[in-house]
């Protein structure tokens, strides 16, 4: 079973079609990427597979679960960190992470089993009885990923994980990330080139709501006859624009 | 329950984390209560007016406090809609009952606390200015003021779900002052009378205080009930109000 279908999902805003007959598929246990400039689409398109936004047409599954008709149940095996980091400011990063596992019901022994792993996992020793207004956004963005990663989720969305990191921060949060490959569906946004050549297994090219070219990074660099991805992508974009001109 | 209760106990921290709240809920009515007493000592006996002696004060500063706990939940609530954290809940397998409940709970036990304390605070003041004082009726004043927490609590859901963070506290602070005023905490309805009185006797505020000061003075006559009873009618009526506004709004933000 594929772990993402879309067909045609469409989402339009009163003056923008942001998402525009999205037809996508991720297997189980792939990381994908979601690479795009500034409003291509990409946040969109996570939110709608997160249940957190309606298709205006189309259809979406996740583990062959619609998000349109049972919203519940897809709710279940995802998780999501969003683009801004969403955490609780006056909550420590222990009490942050207590209270999703909480809201999914483990035992005590399971919450205290999976906060250390995470604790472990994420590096986050030093600042776990911080209150996360004092973080810096370093590790606000770890805990914020944390939280999603805590309920065990079969499908993760990285809705720019590495937005506001510094290099070292970023190559630490990529550690992290190669860790869970293949555990996990993950799909990740970003227009960081070197995050999506440096993470993904397949990569798509987003643009204006649409994508533009689909496959791994040699797949790419084949299709449009360049090396390495920012050559690509800048490549696949030009034939685009042309395209979408004529 | 798990996920109402996990909610519920985040908010309860994120409220009694902050300063702010105990200068609002706490420092601030304590504060009128020994303004309002001493103003009361400069009443010449022979004016015969009793609304600011602390046995009448006791509820209506009781009262007084809550409306600030209303506040502080129509604020909680606005600052997490305008983030992203509420956000992520919405991801979760939380339903809209869930977030209801773990909102007016925490709300619910910090109005209990807020009036208890007040309500020390007062026994206190009336030993020291020598004016004798029930602690039973103290007591059953807690319980008179439910229906009131409720209400408050609930006006707090509406607003936080409708406005802004910036907008709510504003029209949270006009159901302060006219709550405050209209029911007749800082000036003596009964005996002014007129329009006053009937615009006051409309709204729910005006018997919320007088249920609290008729428990106060163990005054159980069928009154009490009366104004027991109009609180508590107006309490469901915006409880069920703001439940379903919430929900409406969660829905169309996940449209
Ligand atoms: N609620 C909304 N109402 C109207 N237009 C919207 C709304 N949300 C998004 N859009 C528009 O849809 C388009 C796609 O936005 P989206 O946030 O999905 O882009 P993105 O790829 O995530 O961009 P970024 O890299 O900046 O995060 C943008 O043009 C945006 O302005
Ligand atoms: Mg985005």
């Amino acid at each position: 079973m594929n772990a993402i279908e879309t067909r045609k999902l469409t989402k339009r805003y009163k003056t923008k079609t942001a998402v525009s007959e999205l037809d996508l598929t991720v297997n189980e246990g792939e990381l994908f990427a979601l690479l795009g400039v500034n409003g291509a689409g990409k946040t969109t398109t996570v939110r709608m597979l997160s249940c957190l936004s309606e298709p205006t047409s189309g259809e979406c599954f996740v583990c062959g679960k619609s998000c349109i008709k049972e919203p519940q149940a897809v709710k279940e095996i995802i998780d999501i960190s969003p683009q801004d980091t969403a955490v609780a400011d006056n909550l420590t990063v222990f009490e942050n992470l207590r209270l999703i596992c909480g809201i999914y019901g483990y035992s005590k022994e399971k919450t205290t089993a999976k906060i250390e792993e995470m604790i472990t996992l994420f590096n986050m020793d030093e600042v776990r009885n911080s209150r996360s207004k004092t973080l810096s956004g370093g590790w606000k963005r770890k805990l914020s990923i944390a939280m999603a990663l805590i309920s065990e989720p079969k499908v993760l969305f990285l809705d720019e994980p590495t937005l506001g990191l510094d290099v070292l921060a970023r190559r630490d949060l990529w550690s992290v990330v190669e860790e869970l490959k293949g555990k996990i569906t993950i799909v990740l946004t970003t227009h960081h080139m070197e995050e999506a050549e440096h993470l993904a297994d397949r990569i798509a090219i987003m643009l204006e709501g649409q994508i533009a070219a689909l496959g791994t990074l040699a797949e790419l660099e084949e299709l449009s006859g360049k090396q390495g991805l920012e050559e690509s992508f800048v490549a696949i974009a030009e034939k685009y624009g042309k395209k979408a001109a004529r | 329950m798990n996920k109402i209760n996990a909610f519920a106990k985040r908010n309860f921290l994120e409220i009694i984390r902050d300063p702010l709240s105990y200068i609002f809920c706490l420092g601030f009515p304590l504060v009128m209560l020994v303004v309002m007493t001493l103003v009361n000592e400069s009443i010449p006996a022979e004016a015969g007016m009793t609304v600011f002696r602390i046995d009448n004060l006791a509820g209506g500063i009781a009262f007084f406090g809550l409306t600030f706990v209303m506040l502080f939940t129509s604020l909680s609530i606005a600052k997490d809609r305008s983030g992203a954290f509420l956000v992520r809940l919405y991801a979760t397998p939380m339903k809209s009952g869930d977030f209801i409940a773990g909102y007016i709970l925490p709300m619910g036990i910090l109005a209990v606390i807020q009036v208890v304390i007040s309500l020390i605070f007062s026994y206190i003041v009336s030993l020291i200015v020598g004016v004798s004082i029930n602690p039973l009726g103290l007591l059953l004043a807690v319980v008179a003021l439910l229906p009131t927490m409720i209400l408050l609590v609930s006006f707090g859901l509406f607003f936080g779900t409708l406005f802004n963070e910036k907008s709510a506290p504003g029209l949270c602070s006009i159901i302060i002052s006219l709550g405050s005023f209209l029911g007749g905490v800082f000036f003596d309805a009964e005996s002014t009378g007129g329009v006053l009185l009937n615009i006051c006797n409309v709204l729910p505020f005006f018997h919320g205080v007088k249920a609290a000061r008729m428990a106060c003075a163990l005054d159980f006559s069928g009154d009490f009930f009366i104004h027991l009873a109009i609180t508590a009618g107006y309490a469901l009526v915006v409880l069920v109000l703001s439940i379903v506004v919430f929900k409406n709004k969660m829905r169309a933000d996940l449209k």
